[in-house]
Order: structure tokens, then sequence, then C-alpha cells
């Protein structure tokens, strides 16, 4: 009961958000929406399901490529090319997962995903014919029905459409036999297997889940920033995304959402000065982890009830 | 040719393997993969590019000193930075070690901005012939120095009564602990040494190419790539894995085709992993429940 009024009041004021903004505040809180679904995806495989897995990036990747070649080859439209793009990154995190359920685990997963991310990024500079390399592939306007998203407002409202039923329907798996299942898993792999739940399948089915949301927030982003450009898809990109599910809160779905939030608006302003983010973004998630090592929700949850959630580990 | 390429792909190898050696240490000691460690390499160049440059000091004072730093820096990471959160899950130490190389970065990056620092040659060996090899003055000097500090290493590791308590610890912290061996002060000074160990990395390679902030990353991921070959957790492993790396990647570059130098250490990676993920030395572990 308590975090469904979350759900209903953050959606609706989201709604107002456009008569605040012009279009570069805009691109921000767009780009805020993209990552909340990142920090969501990301926090499935790591918050809830306790894994180390350095995949992101490559799922995200993967979404955003996916869907701008097949805009741009094979001329789909918008929502049928997210879909393809989700597919993909559902695909990706389906092989991710192979590799956990090998044995590959901890930090030995952590180091394979990071691979992956890195050799996939190799695959877009050097696929050059297809991906035109590091120069980046331009992505066509997408349109929603004959709705044109030639501006940022329009792009948010699709977009809010978008991340409001991802995140809703996830809140819902969380909450079902499956979420608890993964937790469960979590917390101690081998008493989950001898109560009789299968935990290979639903490893699986967090990882393809994870992929599949990352791939939809990939294919977002390539039509936000508008140009695919393998540079986005690397180790830093992978440190933020890291951080805001650390900063917000790990294993918890509103955790992300701040995380994601904060950690896109903050190193906007800091663009300017070399360095200055790097050292703000790293001294930053020190203090998290040093003092509140729960993320800003056990923060919020501290004061604000309707942040507390039911699988967030104590 | 192919003996040319296995010359030059061991003095890039010693470096890798300094660095996955330095890895495994602080990994064997505290449980700890340092995701920050290509940072650490990277300020190793750093720190000697101040005092050689802007110091105007003679290389080997400056590398020494380079080498003293951060040590000091490694102490103060394990003892500041590590130990509050040692209760924590792994992904906290995991997210640490990030964070703490990434202000490193960027602290690199205020000093230098986004240039690339070329750091004028302080060795100027002539190469060697032998035979038709050619042996560089550079690789020499990289040889030589990794070839030392491993040798000074391993003798320490496994002669000495200090190695003997790094030994224990080891096996055993509680046990440790028990005999009277201050296990607090071991994590920190095995952090010191982790760090300092591939800072040396950094300080060699200082003199022989462009220092950039981002330098870090391709050694932290060969790194990887030497340790999971060579059997994670295993001293020998991470050398004989940086050795064979280094020449794999000189074959590769030549044989079949120069793009593969970069990503030759993902693919052992992956392949090591899915095929045999206890590396080609390492023992295959049994799982407690």
């Amino acid at each position: 009961m308590r975090d469904r009024r979350l759900f209903y009041v953050v959606p609706l004021l989201a709604l107002l958000v456009p008569a605040f903004t012009n279009p570069y505040t805009q691109f921000v809180v767009n780009l805020m929406l993209v990552y909340i679904l990142v920090t969501v995806g990301f926090n499935i495989v790591m918050g809830y399901l306790g894994q180390l897995a350095f995949a992101n990036t490559a799922f995200f990747g993967i979404g955003a490529y996916t869907t701008a070649l097949v805009m741009v080859y094979a001329k789909l439209p918008f929502l049928l090319a997210l879909v393809l793009g989700a597919a993909a990154g559902a695909l990706a995190g389906f092989l991710a997962s192979v590799t956990a359920l090998r044995g590959i685990r901890l930090y030995y997963l952590a180091i394979i995903t990071l691979a992956f991310g890195e050799l996939m990024r190799w695959v877009y500079i050097h696929a050059d014919q297809v991906t035109r390399g590091t120069d980046g592939l331009p992505v066509p306007v997408a349109s929603v029905f004959g709705f044109a998203l030639d501006s940022e407002m329009r792009k948010y409202y699709v977009f809010l459409a978008i991340v409001v039923l991802v995140v809703k329907g996830t809140s819902n798996l969380l909450r079902s036999r499956v979420g608890r299942a993964i937790v469960a898993i979590r917390d101690n792999e081998f008493a989950t297997a001898s109560l009789g739940i299968p935990t290979a399948q639903y490893i699986v089915l967090a990882f393809v889940w994870s992929g599949f949301i990352v791939g939809i927030a990939g294919g977002m982003f390539a039509i936000l920033i508008g140009r695919v450009v393998p540079e986005s898809f690397g180790l830093i990109e992978l440190i933020v995304q890291f951080a805001m599910v650390m900063v917000g809160g790990l294993g918890s779905l509103a955790g992300g959402v701040i995380g994601a939030v904060a950690l896109t608006a903050l190193p906007e302003y800091f663009r300017r000065f070399p360095g200055l983010e790097e050292m703000f973004f790293g001294a930053l998630l020190v203090l998290i982890l040093l003092f509140l090592p729960k993320g800003l929700v056990s923060f919020f949850a501290r004061y604000l009830p309707v942040f507390r959630e039911p699988l967030y580990r104590e | 040719m192919f003996l040319q390429l296995v010359v030059s792909g061991i003095s890039q190898g010693a470096i890798y393997a300094l660095v996955a050696l330095s890895l495994t240490l602080v990994y064997r000691a505290t449980t700890i993969v340092n995701f920050g460690h290509g940072d650490f390499v990277m300020a190793g160049a750093f720190v000697v590019y101040v005092f050689v440059i802007l110091a105007g000091m003679p290389f080997l004072p400056a590398a020494l000193l380079a080498f003293a730093l951060l040590f000091a820096l490694g102490l103060a990471i394990q003892r500041g930075f590590i130990e509050p959160i040692k209760a924590g899950p792994h992904i906290g130490f995991a997210m640490m070690s990030i964070a703490l190389g990434y202000v490193l970065r960027g602290v690199a990056r205020a000093g230098w901005g986004r240039e690339v620092l070329p750091m004028p040659r302080v060795f100027d060996f002539p190469p060697i012939f032998l035979g038709e090899l050619v042996v560089t003055g550079e690789s020499l000097v990289i040889v030589g120095v990794v070839a030392v500090l491993l040798a000074v290493f391993f003798v320490v590791f496994y002669r000495t009564r200090t190695g003997k308590m790094i030994q224990a610890v080891y096996q055993s912290e509680r046990g440790a602990a028990l005999v009277g061996i201050n296990v607090r002060r071991f994590h920190c000074i095995m952090w010191g040494f982790g760090v300092a160990l591939g800072a040396v990395g950094g300080v060699l390679v200082a003199p022989f190419t462009l220092l950039h902030p981002d330098l870090g990353a391709s050694f932290l991921i060969r790194g990887f790539a030497a340790m999971t070959l060579g059997g994670f957790g295993s001293l020998w492993g991470a050398v004989a894995g940086g050795l064979l790396l280094g020449i794999a990647e000189q074959q590769l570059g030549a044989y079949v085709s120069t793009k593969l130098i970069d990503i030759a250490a993902y693919l052992v990676i992956i392949a090591v992993l899915v095929v045999r993920p206890v590396g080609l030395f390492g023992r295959v572990a049994a799982v407690r429940v």
C-alpha cells in the first residue's frame, strides 16, 4: 500500500515538468528518465539478485545500437525498433546469465562481464561499415503513431509513459513470487535451492529482465541523443551507472530512481572544469559508502515511510 | 620475426605481470579486487613526471620517492576507506576502489587538463643485437627492474620470517591473529605494497609512453586478464599470465590483425573463464556452504 501512493503521485507531478523547463533542462530531464530505467535494470541484477555483474553498459549499448540500426537500415517505426532493441538487450542478458550459471560468480563475474562490455565497444568501433565506427551513427527523428518526436518536450511524454510502465511492471514483478525468489537467491542461494525453488531459472530470468529494461533505456538514449557513439558505452559510463545504483540505494527501486535523478543533474554543473567532475563524483561515492552505505534512499526512509520497501535489505 | 615478437612481448608482459602480481597481493591479503588499480598505475607515472620534470630530480630518486608516496597512499586507503566498510557486502569494496581510482583520475585531469604529456627519455641505452634479434634499451630496463623486483618479492615471500607471516595470514586470518600476528597492520602493509608495486609499473612505462589521465584502464584490464589466465589468486600464475598475455598480444597483432591487440585481454578473460575458470595454474577450490 505504501509505495503505491508514490506510483501515482510522482508521475502525475512529472506531467507538469515541461512547464518549468527550457529545451536544455528538458533534455537533462529526459536523460534522467533514461537513467532511471538504466538503474532499475542494473539494480535487478546487482541489488536484488546480488550479483556483481557489470554487463550493464553492454546491454545499454546493444539496445541503443539495435534500435538505431533497425531505424536506419530497416526503416522500422520507433516503437517497433525499441522492442527489438529491448529484445537484443534481453538476449545479451541471457548470455550474461549463462556465465553466472556456469559458476562464474563474484569477481570472476565482474571481470567477465566487464570484458563483455568492452568487447562490444570494440565491435561497435570496428564494424564501421554498419555502425560508422567512432564517428557515430546518426539516428533519424523518431515518430510514434505519426506523432513526430522532434522536440524535447514530445520525447519527454513518450519517455515518461514508457518509464512509468516499466518501473510499475518491475515493481509488480519484484513483489510477486518471482521477485521473492530472486531476493531469496541473493540472501542464500543454497537455502533457496533446498526449498525446491529452481534457482537457475530465476537467475536467468533476472538477467534477461535486466537486459530487457536496459535495452529499452538504450533505445531511448539513441533517439534522445540523436547519434550513437561507441564512447557512450565505455568504462566511464559503467562507473556512472554503478554509482547511480550505489548512491541511490542498492536493492531499492526508489533508490535507483533517486540515484539516477541526482547523478544525471549534478555532473552537468561540473562539465566545464576538467577533472572536477571526476573528483566530485569519486568523493561523493566515498562519502556515501562510508556514511550512508544503503544509499540516499535509506536517508529518506528514515523520515518518510513512503520510501520503506518490504524487500529492502536491512 | 617470431622471436623478435616474443622479446617485445616479454617487455610488455613484464609490466602486466607486475600489475597482476600487485592486484593478486591485495586480493590474497584482503579478498578485495582493486578495481581502481589502473589509476594507481597512472598515479605512479604522474608522480614521477612531477618529480622529474617539474621538480628537476633525477629519475632514480624520483622513482623511489614515488614508490614511498604510493606505499603511504595504500596504507591510508586500507586504514581510512576499506577498514570502515569491512562488514559490508563485496559490492561496497568494488565501488570503493572504483571511487578512489576515479578521484585520482580527476586529480590528474585537473592538474594537466586533457592534453597528452610526453616525458623526455631518461634512459638512453643502446639496443643490443643478438644475431637477428634487436633488444631495445627500454625493454632491457623494464624487464631488468621487474625481474629484480619479482626475485626480491618471491625470496621474501618464501624464504623469510616476514614471508611466513604473510603466508600464515593468507591461509587463515583468525589463526594468524591467534599466534600474535597483527592482522590489521598486515592488511595495511599489503595494501601499501600492492599500490606501490602497481605504481612501479606506471613509473617504468612513464619514460616510454605518452601520459594521460586515462592511462590506467588498459592496465587494469590487462592485469585482470593476466590474473585470470594464470589462475585468480595465484602469485606465480599472475606473473606467468602477464608474460603470456604480453607475448600473445604481439603475436596476434603481427600475424592476425593489429586491431586485435586491444581486445586480446578481453578475449583471454572470456575464453579462460568459460573454458577453464581456474586458469592455467589455479586449483579448484571447494565451495563451503
